[in-house]
């Protein structure tokens, strides 16, 4: 792919891909800018290693359109894309040796011994595996094996690199150094790179773009900074992590903020914004777990409005800050955590009561989510 | 275009299969009902062959005989092939060496049947090497004479070619046991008895039933084993149907090779009742 | 394993060993006797003692005088073989390829394949000898003959290739189409090569079960007869060493045949640095 355009942006259009009855993606609709990081985040089956196929062009959208660098790029085969896959498993041949796995492109498309050695050996370098050219794919380590994967693709010469969960098979020391060197390559290269993974860290840290995905559907399309800090709807709020996902029922509004009926009989006071919801609505909001004021039962506490009482149920000590864990009339786990000074100068132990607290104006509101039910608490990723 | 791909791939099997498997029963169930004299075949419908089947007073006692080699073959080597399997899935522990032990009781698979049965008629012969052995020993005073052209020697030699039949399914559905299973029966306080009977014995049943179908579609479609080993003193179904052919009979050996097929099926159908192998081949 | 990888063996362990160690006496003893006594001096007989070593059976096979048509069938029966091999290897590759697929009738026909592995062979025969006898067709070896020998290597080779296919990852094949592969390049680039120990073993059966069919040859190669029919007849007639000589010959080729392709298998595999994996286990089909 040597087109005059060069512009790796992709955008998808109104995408929807069945299979059979079950629908694995449901309209999405989504721009990649050109030479961005973009990871696709959620939990398996929903939707996001699919949607990297489709751009792939391992799978047809069964509606929709996909767009790279602005051509339409349905009924191209993979190869025309600009695109290259690096696949789950890396899918080395293992017939061939180190050298002729990155040479297979070049080999395709005919171009002689001498020179596609010569490419090959220069994309090794690049991905610091020079030395390990002759040996066969089996006789690697793993990590070894994801940079001639890695090689193997970037030969093509593509513009956009689609990763699948590449770093899912590698243990947690390789995953940190890769994950780096992921990220240094796409700054070098200048292309776009779009990752799919699992895991909320690794997005976190190495994208531009993060795409929050649930069922079939994109729950929100943020940097990392937006969907952390400020996550759209209750399920992002909570797989993301960091933040406590609470719901009250609206007893009465003044157009700047929200009166809440809590469970067990609390009250929330929260901002409202734009927002304007009818009394007897429920409302989701979330609040951060370090933003909360842990205080002891008799000393002095008393329940007030932003408050929530409960039991202690584990107390972690997490190095910089203590995660407290308290059982309240949420029903759903509330999370604290404290620094570490605060939390030893008056510590509290499992079985203790607690309240915790926080400012109405550190409140964060939440849309409902846009797949299934807003508050199934099922998909939880405490971190 | 694409949708064409896997018909035309599976063409050239499903036209061989249709060909010279298909055509040629239905054309054995047709020609059960031809008329026939000792130059030709015509085209009838009668049901005197099978009449003949069934009122023949030979038909009964032949397919005891075949019913019994089956039988006391199938137990002998399902007893051989589990043994076998169990030794080398769960007692030899380096993997080259299972491999190589297990290649070395198949490769007499890949030679001819016919040179692996009469290589027992110098063994067992009158004058044979056993006999010669028994006398030199001084175990027997005379030859025994029931070793070669006898129930025993087509026995035997079933018994030496089959028994791979029964070593590869069940040897190949024990190897996909986990370890770990194994390991948790023991934790769990299973005796090594316990551990065979409770947890090998039914994780491997599908590789025992798959044995079990080769060994008695083997024995029962045999002719050419029964007629050598017994000296012609004894026959079975096939046999007797490969002797009508010879005698162009073509008829009734059709009638009764439709019989034996149905029995076959039947039998093959009570093992599949007991259990369900079609996942086993599938995968 | 019954006990800990460091641990004694146990008592069973010994009492399987024997009884392991009989199973291949008892599965070559009989053979290696029939292997020694073919090559009896001119005067011994079918049995032991040896009355001398020669190899005078062997040159009795080539004479033409109580041992029939020895090179005419031995000649027939490699040919046979070879061409059984190459048919059964393109067939059960394209017939593996199609059933990665869904299509109607592939039940039907994976259960006509089963079928034929399970139905004696003497009923194959009998019923293309009929079908000949009706259609006026002569049976012949390379013809009738052939078809009855795909009945028999065609269901093992279709299992060798679900086995193969069932570990085959998928990904291979699009990563080569991403790599910018055309459809005959994964194939030849990509597939073949990856696949080529099951396909190796796949040629084994088709040319062993080939070369050593009885049952369903006797009614369907015609007038001349293929090697294995030729020693079954010998089997009636000849009561010289010559029978062993021609067992012995027989059975080297098989034996040649198989260390050919399992040397073959574990060189490639050696290669890859895949060490002995399942997948180069030709006999893992024969279920």
């Amino acid at each position: 792919m040597t087109g005059t355009e060069r512009r790796g942006d992709v955008a998808l259009h109104e995408v929807t891909k069945r299979f059979g009855p079950t629908l694995a993606v449901d309209r999405v609709s989504l721009t990649i800018p050109h030479a961005s990081y973009c990871c696709l985040l959620g939990p398996s089956g929903c939707g996001k290693t699919t949607i990297l196929r489709m751009i792939a062009g391992h799978e047809e959208p069964s509606s929709g359109r996909i767009l790279i660098g602005g051509q339409d790029v349905a009924g191209l085969v993979p190869a025309q894309r600009g695109t290259a896959l690096m696949f789950q498993s890396y899918a080395l041949f293992p017939h061939l040796s180190v050298r002729d796995n990155v040479a297979f492109n070049l080999r395709m498309r005919g171009v002689p011994r001498e020179q596609r050695h010569r490419e090959a050996d220069r994309m090794l370098e690049l991905v610091r595996m020079t030395a390990f050219a002759d040996r066969m794919p089996a006789q690697l380590s793993g990590g070894q094996q994801q940079r001639v994967a890695l090689a193997r693709a970037l030969i093509t010469n593509p513009r956009v690199l689609l990763l699948d969960e590449p770093l899912s098979a590698l243990d947690e020391f390789l995953r940190l150094q890769m994950r780096s060197e992921l990220k240094r390559l796409q700054t070098d290269l200048g292309i776009t790179f779009v990752h799919v993974t699992h895991t909320q860290p690794e997005a976190i840290a190495l994208a531009d773009l993060v795409v929050v995905m649930n069922q079939g559907i994109i729950e929100q399309a943020a940097s990392a900074r937006e969907v952390y800090a400020r996550p759209r709807s209750p399920y992002v709020a909570r797989f993301l992590g960091g933040q406590n996902v609470i719901m009250g029922k609206v007893r009465d509004q003044d157009g700047r903020h929200a009166l809440l009926d809590g469970p067990g009989g609390a009250l929330f006071r929260v901002p409202l914004h734009e927002r304007r919801p009818r009394p007897g609505e429920p409302v989701w909001f979330a609040v951060r777990r370090d933003l909360i004021h842990l205080a002891r039962a008799g000393a002095g506490a008393v329940t007030a409005e932003n408050s929530l009482e409960g039991l202690v149920e584990a107390v972690e000590y997490q190095g910089s800050f203590v995660k407290v864990t308290l059982a309240t009339a949420t029903g759903e786990e509330f999370l604290v955590n404290e620094p570490e000074a605060a939390f030893f100068a008056s510590p509290v132990a499992r079985g203790d009561r607690a309240l915790a607290s926080w400012q109405p104006d550190q409140v964060h509101l939440l849309e409902p989510d846009r797949a299934g039910a807003g508050g199934s608490p099922s998909l939880t990723a405490a971190a | 275009m694409r949708r064409l791909v896997p018909y035309l791939q599976v063409a050239p099997l499903a036209t061989v299969l249709l060909l010279f498997l298909v055509i040629p029963v239905g054309m054995i169930l047709v020609v059960s009902f031809w008329s026939y004299d000792q130059f030709d075949i015509y085209p009838d419908f009668i049901l005197d062959n099978y009449r003949y089947i069934f009122t023949s007073p030979v038909t009964f006692s032949i397919y005891l005989k075949t019913i019994y080699y089956a039988v006391v073959t199938w137990a002998i080597t399902l007893v051989l092939g589990f043994t076998i399997s169990y030794y080398l899935v769960f007692h030899v522990r380096n993997l080259l060496w299972q491999i190589g032990l297990f290649l070395l009781c198949t490769v007499p698979f890949w030679t001819s049947n016919i040179i692996r049965m009469i290589s027992w008629i110098p063994f067992l012969g009158r004058e044979g090497i056993f006999n010669q052995a028994l006398l030199a020993t001084g175990l027997a005073s005379a030859p025994l004479e029931f070793l070669l052209f006898s129930d025993f020697a087509v026995i035997l030699a079933y018994v030496h070619l089959f028994t791979l039949f029964m070593i590869v399914p069940i040897f190949n559905a024990m190897a996909r046991i986990s370890p770990t299973v194994i390991e948790a029966a023991v934790d769990g306080g299973a005796k090594p008895w316990q551990v065979v009977l409770h947890v090998v014995l039914p994780l491997s049943k599908t590789g025992v039933a798959l044995g079990s179908i080769f060994v008695v579609a083997l024995v029962m479609g045999d002719f050419f084993v029964v007629r050598t080993m017994s000296g012609g003193q004894s026959g079975s179904v096939a046999s007797a149907l490969n002797n009508e052919i010879g005698l162009l009979q073509y008829p009734t050996a059709a009638a009764g090779a439709v019989v034996l097929l149905v029995i076959v099926t039947l039998m093959v159908a009570a093992i599949l009742r007991i259990v369900d192998v079609r996942r086993e081949l599938a995968a | 394993m019954t006990v800990g990888p460091q641990g004694r063996r146990p008592l069973s362990f010994w009492i399987l060993t024997a009884v392991f160690v009989l199973f291949v006496l008892f599965l070559y003893g009989p053979m290696s006797a029939i292997y020694i006594l073919s090559f009896q001096g001119p005067t011994g007989g079918l049995t032991f003692p040896m009355r001398g070593v020669s190899l005078h059976w062997f040159g009795a096979l080539f004479g033409q005088q109580r041992t029939g048509d020895f090179s005419g069938s031995f000649a027939r029966s490699i040919i046979l073989a070879l061409i059984v091999m190459a048919l059964t290897l393109v067939i059960s590759l394209a017939a593996g390829l199609a059933f990665r697929q869904r299509f109607r009738g592939a039940t039907l026909i994976f259960y006509a394949a089963i079928a034929s592995l399970v139905m004696p062979g003497l009923f194959v025969g009998l019923g293309i000898a009929l079908v000949c006898q009706v259609l006026g067709i002569t049976p012949r070896w390379w013809l009738t003959g052939l078809g009855a020998h795909l009945t028999w290597t065609l269901p093992f080779g279709l299992l060798i290739m679900f086995a193969v296919f069932n570990r085959f990852d998928r990904s291979y094949e699009e990563a080569a189409r991403d790599l910018g592969a055309s459809d005959r390049q994964v194939l030849t680039a990509v597939i073949l090569p990856i696949l080529a120990p099951g396909l190796i073993a796949v040629a084994l059966f088709g040319f062993t079960l080939s070369y050593d069919e009885v049952a369903r040859s006797t009614l369907t190669v015609g007038a001349r007869n293929t090697m294995p029919l030729e020693i079954y007849a010998m089997t009636n007639n000849v009561t010289s060493p010559a029978l062993f000589a021609l067992g012995t010959v027989t059975t080297a080729i098989s034996f040649l045949a198989i260390a050919v392709a399992l040397l073959t298998i574990a060189r490639i595999t050696r290669r890859r640095g895949t060490g002995p994996v399942r997948a180069a286990d030709p006999a893992g089909a024969p279920s």
